[in-house]
C-alpha cells in the first residue's frame, strides 16, 4: 500500500497513513511544536525543515515536501531531540522510517546509488574493525565518487562533521576496533555463507 | 468605670541603655499625672505581663500604655481580657531607627509617649451595634452551577437558602450539555455532566426555598438584615447574598468577520453543545460534518471585541473536538489557535485531544469564505504561510463569555449608573495596537440595592463585579454580597465550584460577625461603627459619596444614616466630614487632633524641626517599623501618626499641626490608581484628593504649600522611606521655620 | 445523618497563603482553629515572593493583613517548626500526631537581635534560597511571623551556642531543646503544604549547575527583593555586574512528560512580572521570552498586552534545547524559533529558567491524588487547600482555601 497524497493542505489521509505505518508514528500525534527537537539537533542548521516544521507539514498533508526533504536523510541519530523532546516523541526512528518511506515511493531515486556506496563503506568498517568509525566511513564514502569529488564533499559537510564530534557522535584519532576481530570475521564469513545457502541477496 | 490611665515602660532590648527611662516616667507623672506609673526590665516576660495583669485585676488601671516595641509584636502577651491597650513605640520607631543616648531620640520618645497617653484619654471602649434580629438564610441568585452549588453547599453548613433563578428551570447556561470538560484525573475524558445531579439534589432539598421565573427588585438593608422583595412580591429576611448570575456567550452576530450569519455551518460552541445533545451533529444537509474546523478566541482578546481572555474557550474546544472525533475517527478535526491555554492538569486534556487525532494550527484565521463548502483562511504561523483550511462542512466558533453583572432585559437606571464603569483600566495606557474601548455592562441592575450610591455592584473592569485584591479575592465593595463564578472572573466549572463554596463561607462568616456586631475583612472583628453627630451636620453628603463601601444612606431630610454592619471601618467617612462631626468610640478625629498637639514644639531658636508623618497603618507603618529592625536611621525630627487609612485623614490634622508649629507634615499611604492597592479602596486617592484642595488653607496661612506633601509608600520601602524622610527633613529646612511656632 | 462531629476544631496543615487564609477563614466563621507550618515562620513561597503579577503589589502587603488578623484572633493557634506525621479516622473525629522541632528559642523572645550580634558563623539562607548566608542565630525575614530568632541545629551543640545563649538577656535560648510530639483531636483536617520549585538540575541541558549565570525563577524573586541578597538588584551570580541582557524560560520542567506533565499555570505571567524587573531598572535592557504557548488566562490577559507594548521584550516561540557555556563565560541559548524556522544561539547576561511547581507533601493518610501528587476531592479524608490541589496563582489559591475552610466549617458543624 502505498501512502496517499492529499490533494488539499491539511487532508490528513497522508497524516494518518504516517500515525498507522511509520514506526512511532502514533506518537507524533502528541507533538506541539516547541521546536526542542530542531534545536537539539547537531546539524540542524543543514536541513531544509528540521523535525518540528517537517512533523507540522505531515499534517499539512505536504507529501511530496515531506518525503524530499533532506531532513530524513540529515538525522546523525545523536537522540538529542528524542531525550530532550517534552512529549515523548521518536523523532529519530519517525525520520529513520520515513526515509525508507521515501524510498519506497520513489522520492530518494537520486540517492539511491549513494546509499548503495555508503552501504559498501559502513560494511567495511564493520567487518574490518567490529565498529562504524564515522570518520573513516564517511571518508570512504565520499572518495568512492572519486578525489575531486570527495575533497568537495568533506569540505562542504565540515560543519556537520564538527556538530558531530561534539555530540559524541564521530571522534578524531585511530578508529577503535572491538576485541577478538579475528572472531568476528569468522562471525561474518559463517553468517554469509548462511545468507548464500538461503539465496538471498547480499 | 472611671479610665485610669497606666503606664508601663520597658527597659529591656536596649531601651533601658538608649534612653532615659527616668525623665520618660517624668513625663507621665508630670505632665500627665497617671496613677500607676512602672518600669520593668522585660515587660513582655511572664513578670512583666503579671505586673500589668495584677494592676488590671485590683481596678488600679483600666487603660495601660506600654512603652516598648511595636505594637504589631508581642500582641498576643499584651493582650488581656476586657481591657483596651495603647502602645507606644519605642523600640522599632525609636531606639532601633535613631542613635542611642541622643537628646533628639530622647524628646522622640517622650513625645511618643505624650502622643500614647493623650490617645488614652480620648479612648473609649466599643460598643457593638446589635439592634434587633439577624437573619441567617443566605439569598442566592442565579440558578446555574455556581448558585446550586452555593445553595446546595449553604445547607450542608446549616443555613437556609433563598434560590432566584430568573427563567423558568435551574440549571444556567450549562444545563443541556452532554458532556464537560474533565475535572477529575486522569484529565483525559470528558466528563458527565454533573448538573441534573445537582438540580434533582437542589430541589428534594426542603432547606432550600426556590423561586422561579423571579428576579430581585430590592434589596435594602445590611449583612445580616438584607430586606429582598422579589418579582412574585414576596419579601424575605436574609443574612447575606451570593451573586452567582453567571455569564452569556458573546453576542456572534459581532463575528461577521469569522464568517458567523454567512451560512447556517459556522455556528458557536453554545450552538454546538445544543447539537452534540440532540446526539446527532449535523450540517445543513443533514449530513455528519466529516471536516470541522474549530475557530479560537472568536471575539475573546481582541480589542474590539472582548479585550479578555474567556478562560475557558480552549478546554471547551477540546472538548467537543475529541466528541466529534471520536464519534467518527474519519472526521477531520482542526483547532485554530494562536496560544493554546489549558494551564494545570489540563494540559493532559490537550494531550488526550491530540492522541484522539485532533490537529492543531498555530495562527490567526483571517477570514471565513462560504462557497463550495466552507473555507477558513489560516495565517500558519508553523507553516510560515497563508493556508486555505478547507474545503470544510462545519465552522465552530470558540466564543468568549460575557459576565451577567446586569439584568440585560431589565431597563437601565440612571442613578448609579456610574458603578457600571470600569474602576479601572488594566490595558497599557501607551499601546495603540491595544486600546480596547472601556467595557459597560447595559442594562437594569440585578440586586437592586437601595444604597445611596446606586442600585450595582461596582464594577472592576471588562463588566465583571471582581474584587481588585491578588489576596483577597472576595472583597468587593459591597459587604455581605459576594460574586462567584463566571460574573466575578472567567472561569470553568471547576473553579466555578470551588468559588461558589468560598463564596459561601465568606457568606456565612459575614452572618456570624454582624451578629456580634464585629466588622468582616480587613479590620476584622472590630466592634467600633461610625457615630454621626447629626446636630451638627451640614449635610454635605461627603460621607455618603466618599464611602468605599455604600455603607451610608441618606434620610429623607438627607440626613446621613449608617448601616454598621456594611460598614468595613477604614474612616473615610470621619476624614471627609468637614464638621468632624462622624467618630468612632476609639478613633476620631479629635483623637488625632489632640495627638498631634500633644507633641512639644520646640521654639524656632532650637533649631529642631517637627515633621508630622501620617503613615497607614497597614503599609507605611509596618515598612517604618522594618526600617527599625534593618536598623536604617532617619531623622529624630519626624513625629509619625499611624491611621487606620489615609482615607481617614481629616484636613483639619494638617490645619492642627501648621497652626501648631509643625514645620511639615507628610502623608504616606499606598498606591493610588488602576494599581491600587489601598485595601480600602480609595483611602490614598481621597486623601490626595483632600490634599489637592489644601493649597488654599496654607495661602491663608501664608504657608508654603511645599510644607505638605504625600509620599506613596508600600510595605517593601523599609529601606527607600527613611532616605525619603531624611530628603524631606532637608527640604523643609530649606523651606525655614513654620511662623506659627510658639504662637 | 452522620454522627456528630467529636470535635469542633479544625487543622490546618500549611502556614502558607493557602493555610494561612484557610485558617483565618475558618477561624473568623467561629471555628478554633490549629495551624501547623513545618518552617520557622508563615508566609510560604509567597513571603519570598518580590511582588505579584498583575498589580506588582508587595506580597508582604497582604501578608501583614493577614498577620494582624492572627493576631487579633485567639480562636486561631499557631505552631511553627511543626510537621504532622500521621492522621487517622475521618471527618467529625481525626486524630492527628504532630512533631515541633526544636528551633533553641524559647516564646519568650524579644527579637532584640543579640544572639546574632555574638554568634560567628553562617549558615544558608534558606528564605533566600542559598543565595547568601545568615548568622547561626536569625531572624527568618524582616516580616517574620511569629517574630522570633531561630539558631542552626548545627551550632546547638557548640561552644558558640553557649556563647549565644549566655547573650540573651531574657534567657530565651534553650540548648536542650528535644524534638516534642502531641496529639490532636481534629473535626476536619485542611492539606494547605503548597508546592517547591521542581528541581533545575533535572534539566540537564539547561546547564543550571555548571552556569552561574543560570538561575531560577524563584531565585529571580529574591534578587529582586530589596531585603534580598542583592538588596535589589538584579545581578549576575558570576560577576556581580548587572543583568541588562536577560532570557526567560518558560516551561523549565513543565509541560514536559519526562518533567512534570502538568503545566504550573503561574509561569507565564511570572515571566512577565521578571521581565518588568528588568526593565524597570535598566531602561536599556532587553528581555527575551522563550516559551511554548503564552498562558495569560482571563483578566491576566491585560498584563501580557501591558508586557507586550514593550519594545524591548522579545517574545520567541520555542522551547529552547539546550544552555552552552559562551566564549566569554555568558550562557548561549541554543533552540529553534518556531516562527522563523532559525536556528539560534544566543548569549545573554542571566538565564531564568521558569521552573514549575511540583506538590511538597503527601498527607500521612490515605487520600484521593492524582498521578501528579495533587490532592483531589475530600470526600471523608483531608480537604485540600490552595496549590496542595493543583498549580494555582495567588488568588485562586486563596480562592482554593476558603472553599475548604467551608468544608471544614460544614465537618464540624454538622
Amino acid at each position: 500500500m502505498t501512502a496517499p497524497t492529499p490533494s488539499r493542505t491539511y487532508d490528513l489521509s497522508f497524516a494518518r497513513y504516517v500515525y498507522d505505518h511509520i514506526d512511532g508514528g502514533q506518537r507524533l500525534k502528541l507533538c506541539m511544536q516547541c521546536g526542542a527537537c530542531s534545536g537539539s539537533c547537531p546539524i540542524g542548521t543543514q536541513m531544509d525543515h528540521g523535525p518540528r516544521k517537517l512533523f507540522m507539514m505531515i499534517r499539512a498533508g505536504m507529501k511530496e515536501a515531506v518525503l524530499t526533504s533532506n531532513t530524513i536523510w540529515n538525522c546523525v541519530s545523536c537522540y538529542n531531540c528524542v531525550v530532550r523532546c517534552p512529549r515523548q516523541v521518536p523523532i529519530t526512528y519517525i525520520l529513520h522510517d520515513l526515509s525508507a518511506l521515501a524510498i519506497e515511493e520513489g522520492y530518494a531515486e537520486a540517492k539511491k546509488a549513494d546509499n548503495a556506496r555508503f552501504a559498501k563503506a559502513f560494511w567495511w568498517s564493520a567487518t574490518v574493525f567490529g565498529r562504524t568509525d564515522e570518520r573513516l566511513v564517511t571518508a570512504r564514502y565520499y572518495f568512492s565518487s572519486g578525489l575531486g569529488e570527495g575533497i568537495k564533499k568533506g569540505m562542504a559537510n565540515q560543519a556537520i562533521a564538527l556538530a558531530m564530534v561534539k555530540t559524541k557522535r564521530m571522534h578524531l584519532g585511530m578508529p577503535h576496533k572491538v576485541k577478538g576481530v579475528g572472531e568476528l570475521k569468522a562471525i561474518v564469513a559463517k553468517a554469509a555463507e548462511i545468507q548464500a545457502r538461503h539465496g538471498k541477496e547480499g | 468605670m472611671d479610665k485610669k490611665t497606666g503606664a508601663y515602660l520597658c527597659q529591656g532590648c536596649g531601651l533601658g541603655d538608649a534612653l532615659d527611662i527616668a525623665a520618660l516616667e517624668k513625663v507621665a507623672k508630670a505632665e500627665f499625672k497617671l496613677p500607676v506609673i512602672k518600669t520593668h526590665a522585660c515587660l513582655c516576660g511572664d513578670e512583666g505581663v503579671a505586673l500589668i495583669k495584677a494592676d488590671l485585676e485590683a481596678g488600679a488601671v483600666t487603660l495601660p500604655v506600654i512603652g516598648a516595641c511595636s505594637p504589631r509584636v508581642m500582641t498576643d502577651r499584651f493582650q488581656f481580657p476586657n481591657a483596651q491597650v495603647l502602645r507606644a513605640n519605642l523600640r522599632e520607631q525609636v531606639i532601633w531607627s535613631h542613635p542611642a543616648g541622643d537628646e533628639d531620640t530622647q524628646m522622640l520618645a517622650e513625645d511618643m509617649l505624650r502622643m500614647a497617653f493623650t490617645q488614652a484619654t480620648k479612648l473609649n471602649a466599643p460598643t457593638p451595634w446589635k439592634e434587633g434580629e439577624f437573619a441567617t438564610t443566605l439569598l442566592v441568585v442565579g440558578g446555574g452551577y455556581a448558585g446550586l452549588t452555593a445553595a446546595n453547599e449553604a445547607v450542608k453548613a446549616g443555613h437556609d437558602v433563598l434560590l432566584v433563578e430568573k427563567s423558568a428551570q435551574l440549571g444556567g447556561s450549562a444545563r443541556g450539555w452532554t458532556k464537560v470538560v474533565p475535572s477529575d484525573p486522569p484529565y483525559r475524558e470528558p466528563q458527565d455532566n454533573p448538573l441534573p445531579a445537582l438540580v434533582a439534589k437542589v430541589e428534594a432539598n426542603k432547606a432550600i426555598r426556590v423561586a422561579r421565573n423571579a428576579t430581585v427588585t430590592k434589596t435594602a438593608g445590611m449583612p445580616g438584615k438584607f430586606q429582598i422583595e422579589l418579582s412574585d412580591g414576596s419579601t424575605h429576611l436574609v443574612g447575606a447574598i451570593v451573586l452567582a448570575t453567571g455569564s452569556r456567550p458573546y453576542d456572534a452576530t459581532k463575528l461577521g468577520h469569522l464568517g458567523y450569519g454567512a451560512s447556517p455551518d459556522v455556528i458557536t460552541n453554545v450552538e454546538l453543545e445544543i447539537k452534540l445533545a440532540s446526539g446527532k451533529v449535523t450540517t445543513k444537509n443533514g449530513q455528519a460534518p466529516k471536516t470541522v474546523a474549530f475557530i479560537q478566541c472568536a471575539g475573546s482578546r481582541d480589542p474590539a471585541h472582548l479585550p479578555y481572555c474567556s478562560s475557558v474557550c480552549c478546554s471547551v474546544s477540546l472538548k467537543q473536538a475529541i466528541q466529534l472525533a471520536k464519534a467518527d475517527p474519519q472526521t477531520m478535526v482542526y483547532i485554530v489557535y494562536e496560544e493554546m491555554r489549558t494551564p494545570g492538569q489540563a494540559e493532559e486534556f490537550y494531550r488526550a485531544a491530540q492522541d484522539a487525532g485532533v490537529i492543531f494550527m498555530k495562527g490567526k484565521a483571517n477570514k471565513v469564505a462560504n462557497g463550495a463548502g466552507l473555507t477558513v483562511t489560516v495565517a500558519d504561523e508553523l507553516l510560515g504561510q497563508e493556508v486555505p483550511l478547507g474545503p470544510l462542512d462545519l465552522v465552530v466558533l470558540a466564543t468568549g463569555m460575557v459576565p451577567n453583572s446586569t439584568d440585560v432585559d431589565a431597563p437601565a437606571q440612571e442613578y448609579g449608573a456610574e458603578l457600571l464603569n470600569p474602576d479601572i483600566n488594566p490595558y497599557p495606557a501607551a499601546d495603540e495596537s491595544y486600546k480596547p474601548a472601556p467595557i459597560v455592562p447595559t442594562g437594569g441592575p440585578i440586586l437592586n440595592l437601595q444604597y445611596r450610591q446606586g442600585p450595582h455592584l461596582p464594577m472592576l473592569a471588562d463588566g465583571f463585579a471582581d474584587s481588585h485584591y491578588i489576596c483577597f479575592p472576595y472583597e468587593t465593595r459591597r459587604t455581605g454580597i459576594y460574586a462567584c463564578g463566571p460574573v466575578r472572573r472567567p472561569m470553568d466549572m471547576a473553579e466555578t465550584a470551588d468559588d461558589a463554596r468560598g463564596a459561601v463561607l465568606k457568606a456565612i462568616q459575614v452572618i456570624a460577625n454582624a451578629a456580634e456586631g464585629a466588622s468582616v475583612h480587613p479590620r476584622v472583628g472590630d466592634l467600633s461603627y461610625p457615630k454621626i453627630g447629626l446636630s451638627a451636620c451640614t449635610k454635605c453628603r461627603r460621607c455618603t459619596v466618599e464611602c468605599p463601601f455604600g455603607a451610608i444612606d441618606e434620610t429623607e431630610q438627607d440626613y446621613p444614616v449608617v448601616n454598621p454592619t456594611r460598614c468595613r471601618r477604614c474612616g473615610t467617612c470621619m476624614g471627609a466630614c468637614p464638621v468632624r462631626t462622624i467618630a468612632f468610640d476609639n478613633y476620631s478625629v479629635d483623637m488625632l487632633s489632640s495627638m498631634v498637639k500633644a507633641v512639644n514644639i520646640p521654639d524656632e531658636f532650637d533649631e529642631k524641626p517637627r515633621i508630622l508623618v501620617i503613615a497607614c497603618e497597614n503599609d507605611a507603618y509596618p515598612a517604618l517599623d522594618m526600617a527599625g529592625i534593618a536598623r536604617h536611621q532617619y531623622s529624630a525630627f519626624v513625629r509619625i501618626l499611624p491611621v487606620r487609612c489615609l482615607g481617614s485623614m481629616n484636613l483639619l490634622l494638617i490645619n492642627d499641626a501648621l497652626s501648631g508649629g509643625y514645620d511639615g507634615v507628610v502623608l504616606m499611604g499606598c498606591k493610588p490608581g488602576d494599581d491600587y492597592q489601598c485595601h480600602f479602596v480609595k483611602g490614598s486617592a481621597m486623601a490626595k484628593e483632600r490634599l489637592s484642595k489644601i493649597a488654599e488653607t496654607l495661602k491663608s496661612m501664608q504657608l508654603e504649600p511645599e510644607r505638605v506633601t504625600m509620599v506613596e509608600a508600600s510595605i517593601a520601602d523599609s529601606a527607600r522611606l527613611p532616605k525619603v524622610i531624611d530628603e524631606l527633613v532637608a527640604t523643609f529646612d530649606t523651606i525655614g521655620p513654620n511662623p506659627f511656632k510658639g504662637l | 445523618m452522620n454522627p456528630k462531629p467529636q470535635s469542633q476544631t479544625v487543622l490546618v496543615v500549611g502556614g502558607g497563603i493557602g493555610g494561612i487564609s484557610a485558617a483565618l477563614e475558618a477561624a473568623e466563621t467561629g471555628c478554633e482553629v490549629v495551624l501547623i507550618e513545618k518552617g520557622p515562620s508563615l508566609g510560604g513561597r509567597v513571603a519570598a515572593l518580590n511582588r505579584y503579577f498583575p498589580k506588582m503589589c508587595h506580597p508582604t502587603c497582604g501578608l501583614e493583613i493577614n498577620f494582624q488578623r492572627i493576631k487579633r484572633n485567639p480562636r486561631l493557634k499557631v505552631f511553627t517548626m511543626s510537621e504532622v506525621t500521621a492522621i487517622t479516622g475521618g471527618p467529625g473525629n481525626f486524630k492527628a500526631t504532630i512533631v515541633t522541632r526544636p528551633r533553641y528559642v524559647k516564646p519568650n523572645c524579644t527579637a532584640c537581635g543579640d544572639c546574632a550580634k555574638v554568634a560567628t558563623s553562617e549558615v544558608a539562607d534558606a528564605f533566600n534560597y542559598g543565595l547568601g548566608t545568615v548568622k547561626a542565630a536569625y531572624l527568618p525575614h524582616a516580616m517574620a511571623f511569629p517574630m522570633r530568632y531561630v539558631l542552626a541545629p548545627e551550632v546547638a551543640g557548640t561552644p558558640e551556642g553557649q556563647s549565644i545563649k549566655a547573650a540573651c538577656k531574657v534567657g530565651a535560648i534553650d540548648l536542650d531543646e528535644q524534638p516534642t510530639h502531641f496529639d490532636l483531636s481534629v473535626g476536619a483536617v485542611i492539606w494547605a503544604t503548597g508546592w517547591q520549585p521542581y528541581p533545575a538540575t533535572n534539566l540537564t541541558a539547561y546547564r543550571y549547575d555548571a552556569l552561574a549565570d543560570v538561575i531560577t525563577n524563584v531565585e529571580m524573586e529574591r534578587l529582586a527583593a530589596h531585603d534580598g541578597p542583592t538588596k535589589g538588584q538584579i545581578l549576575r551570580r558570576s560577576d556581580g555586574t548587572p543583568a541588562k541582557k536577560v532570557a526567560l524560560i518558560q516551561c523549565a520542567g513543565s509541560r514536559d512528560l519526562n518533567h512534570l506533565p502538568y503545566c504550573s499555570r503561574i509561569c507565564c505571567l511570572a515571566s512577565m512580572k521578571h521581565a518588568l524587573y528588568v526593565r524597570e531598572q535598566h531602561p536599556d535592557a532587553q528581555v527575551d521570552i522563550y516559551y511554548i504557548d503564552i498562558r495569560a488566562h482571563d483578566k491576566l490577559e491585560a498584563f501580557y498586552r501591558k508586557l507586550k507594548a514593550d519594545g524591548q521584550v522579545r517574545w520567541l516561540k520555542s522551547k529552547p534545547a539546550r544552555i552552552e557555556p559562551g566564549a566569554d563565560g555568558r550562557p548561549v541559548v541554543c533552540g529553534e524559533n518556531t516562527l522563523t524556522r532559525e536556528v539560534y544561539a544566543e548569549p545573554y547576561d542571566l538565564v531564568v529558567l521558569a521552573t514549575g511547581m511540583q506538590p511538597s507533601a503527601k498527607p500521612p493518610m490515605e487520600t484521593a491524588m492524582d498521578d501528579y501528587g495533587f490532592v483531589v476531592g475530600h470526600e471523608g479524608g483531608v480537604i485540600g487547600a490552595g496549590v496542595a490541589t493543583g498549580p494555582l496563582d495567588v488568588s485562586m489559591s486563596v480562592q482554593s482555601a476558603t472553599a475548604a475552610a467551608l468544608g471544614a466549617v460544614q465537618a464540624v458543624r454538622r
